[in-house]
């Protein structure tokens, strides 16, 4: 236990701490370039094979020689950006995820204007509402985006059959235009075979449909309006709804119980962003063949996606620049989806034969591509602010609170506009 | 060494300045000798802690102003229904794991003494396997197996007839879990602590109680355990401080709110709700104030316990 004693205070200081002496963990390779501006230090997510990438811009740029740090998960990187920014020994390229971005546009002090390296020539390849995500008040652009989710609804043939369902992608899709379809569907599927319909209530409906709008926790000024803004109260309503109809699994997204249902087939439904069709990949292979995947309910949606940015005091940053202009633009955003399968950024691609031509396997052929790049395409563009996501996850909290535990349905909301206040303050 | 090598000096060099640089020499010595842990406790320790001191006087935001704010933090941190569920949180995961986790080492260390043993040191020694294994390796084992759906434990209650618990969701299942961990890590590192100090009681102080008549309960009760009381103590005093720090165990429970512990905070403790508000929030002044009222926490237990266990003295 003696190993213990680290004093209660440390943790906090340590943070405190670390940014003045180490300045951050993970990055300390940095070092002056050699020949003036051949490599650079690029700080990424792990698990995301950012390698491949990274080795095929070193091929087409021979002599180039890009230092790459897989610093964790997102949150970490965003973590170890911080502590770095705060101490001064900062990569010349950060991946941040569009989560943790807000927080960092606020404080657009800490990066390169991208206007000056370029940015205003290219900003129009991509969508509108993915790049102004990046841009701080002052207008400055922080962060180019290198890829989106999209959103679609994976759902398991098999159990949809037997449930006497539709199978076909067009027509399951037909069979949830609206939220309320998706949850009489569900009660359907739930009555012929007295199992789960969908994972869960939170991630799987709330956190979809609340993105399905104009506006989310905040106006287009940057005032909190979560309390009273429409959208998000029929989406916490939607998430209830889908509790109380019976239709859940109870799984919270990424527990160890939702990796086993999903192979156990304890839900014939999730709501899959592009990047979780990994997910359904490695944790059920044995399913294989078994999925398919058809619109979202509402028909547009967005989970995920991330942003490379140049924090201030890196040392190259016409090398980090290069990069992004390279392996971003819309050619290089479209191989890297033939490749991995990540969303591109750049709506000019996705008619682009190689794109629409993608099928996969796993999922009973479905063109990935035109699945998820529709649901892009109606999206519209909502401010999101520095605390989008405890706001985000106060509902979630919520909602799960009223699926998985004690929680009163009918007190739900206003628990939830509770913490939210104690948590943000306003 | 140094007091052969001045010693050798002492001999060849004229008398009187030896002396005295000898004299300075062993003066300042053991000094040196202790500086390198003064010098790191000082860089990893007190700054950082005084820092914390800082901080907390201050709204702080790591990548952009810091603004003097005086107490608010404190005051704020006082009316946080969060702060005082974190701390209630806190002090029960450390009872449900210390108190079991102490007299269960106290139980086997009497074992594992007395015992006629085959195989002494292969258990004596296997114990300290928690102890040695990854706490996330461990917490990743434990979380699956108290899960709701897919967990062995649960799957054995259905053959008893027992409905599905979900520990994870209630405030006592998540404590018991964390408390499970967190005693299963530790129990092998105490018993070996007490064994030791058993180790060093004469036998032939057990053997003249034997012969007054005394078993083994009256022998454990009347002799080891007022033996062992410095070990106790030593033990009530880190695994309360160890104990109020919990955060590694708590962090990895829930996949789906890691930062609360579960969508109501049922097990974040205040090591978790220090790193939501300061890694999470980016809110480094409330998180260094959580520090401190979890220093002052800590200080206050500690002493309380030092306090009460002293009093476990000899019989006469």
């Amino acid at each position: 236990m003696k190993l213990r004693i680290v004093t209660p205070v440390a943790l906090a200081a340590a943070l405190a701490l670390t940014t003045a002496a180490c300045g951050g963990g993970g990055g300390t390779t940095a070092a002056a370039p050699p020949e003036g501006g051949k490599s650079f230090d690029f700080w990424s997510f792990s698990g995301i094979n950012q390698k491949a990438s990274v080795e095929d811009y070193q091929k087409k740029n021979p002599g180039i020689q890009v230092k790459l740090t897989e610093v964790g998960s997102s949150v970490e990187t965003a973590q170890a950006l911080t502590t770095a920014l705060a101490g001064g020994k900062v990569p010349d390229l950060v991946l941040i995820q569009g989560d943790d971005l807000p927080k960092f546009v606020q404080q657009p002090q800490n990066f390169y204007d991208l206007r000056q390296l370029g940015a205003d020539k290219i900003k129009g390849d991509y969508l509108d509402w993915v790049i102004s995500q990046s841009v701080a008040k002052d207008g400055s652009i922080i962060g180019i985006p290198t890829d989106v989710g999209g959103m679609a609804v994976a759902y398991r043939t098999d159990l949809f059959k037997a449930a006497g369902l539709p199978t076909d992608r067009e027509e399951v899709g037909k069979l949830w235009p609206t939220w309320d379809a998706f949850i009489e569907t569900g009660k359907k599927y739930t009555a012929a075979t007295k199992k789960a319909f969908v994972d869960n209530a939170g991630t799987s409906v709330f956190y979809q449909a609340v993105n399905q709008g104009p506006q989310k926790y905040y106006d287009p000024s940057g005032n909190v309006v979560y309390s009273t803004s429409p959208q998000v109260k029929t989406a916490f309503e939607y998430g209830i709804k889908a509790v109380q109809a019976g239709i859940t699994a109870k799984q919270s997204s990424f527990s160890e119980g939702w990796s086993a249902g999903m192979g156990k087939d304890q839900f014939a439904v999730i709501s899959a962003p592009s990047w979780m069709l990994n997910a359904i990949r490695s944790n059920a292979p044995a399913t294989k063949g078994k999925w398919d995947i058809a619109t979202i309910p509402g028909g547009a949606g967005n989970w995920g996606g991330s942003y490379l940015a140049i924090p201030k005091g890196a040392k190259n940053p016409k090398a980090a620049w290069d990069y992004i202009t390279k392996t971003l633009n819309p050619q290089g955003q479209l191989a890297h989806f033939v490749d991995s399968g990540s969303l591109p950024t750049t709506p000019s691609v996705y008619k682009d034969a190689k794109l629409t031509a993608l099928k996969d396997p796993f999922f009973s052929d479905a063109p990935t591509g035109t699945i998820y790049t529709n649901s892009l395409l109606g999206l519209k563009p909502f401010y999101i602010g520095p605390d989008s996501s405890a706001i985000g996850q106060e509902f979630l909290n919520a909602i799960t609170n009223v699926e998985q535990g004690k929680g009163d349905a009918a007190k739900a909301w206003d628990a939830a506009l509770a913490n939210i206040k104690t948590a943000i303050g306003k | 060494m140094t007091t052969t090598l001045s010693t050798r000096r002492a001999q060849a060099a004229p008398a009187g300045t030896t002396s005295v640089r000898q004299r300075i020499t062993e003066r300042v010595a053991p000094y040196a000798y202790i500086a390198p842990f003064f010098l790191i406790f000082g860089v990893f320790g007190l700054v950082p802690l005084l820092f914390t001191f800082y901080v907390a006087l201050f709204d702080w935001n790591p990548i952009g102003e810091h603004v003097f704010i005086g107490v608010d933090n404190f005051t704020r941190l006082f009316a946080d229904a969060r702060f005082w569920n974190a701390a209630w949180n806190t002090i029960s995961i450390w009872l449900l794991s210390t108190v079991p986790q102490l007299v269960l080492a106290l139980g086997l260390a009497h074992l594992l003494n007395h015992a006629r043993l085959r195989l002494a040191v292969f258990f004596r020694m296997s114990m300290l396997v928690p102890y040695i294994t990854s706490v996330a390796a461990t917490t990743i084992v434990f979380a699956q197996m108290f899960d709701r759906d897919y967990g062995v434990l649960n799957w054995l209650l259905g053959f008893a007839g027992v409905e599905p618990i979900d520990f994870k969701q209630s405030v006592l299942g998540s404590h018991v879990l964390i408390a499970v961990m967190v005693t299963w890590r530790w129990f092998g590192y105490t018993t070996l602590l007490y064994l030791a100090a058993l180790q060093a009681i004469p036998r032939a102080i057990y053997e003249a109680a034997a012969v007054d008549g005394a078993g083994g309960w009256k022998q454990f009760r009347h002799i080891s355990i007022p033996s062992l009381r410095p070990v106790i103590v030593f033990t009530i005093v880190t695994s309360t401080i160890g104990g109020l720090q919990i955060f590694t165990e708590p962090l990895l429970v829930s996949r789906s709110a890691p930062l609360t512990c579960g969508p109501v905070r049922q097990c974040q403790t205040l090591t978790l709700f220090l790193y939501e508000q300061g890694f999470g929030q980016f809110q480094f002044g409330y998180g260094a104030a959580i520090g401190v009222a979890l220093f002052v926490l800590v200080v206050a237990l500690a002493t309380v316990n030092y306090v009460l266990s002293t009093r476990i003295r000899p019989e006469r």
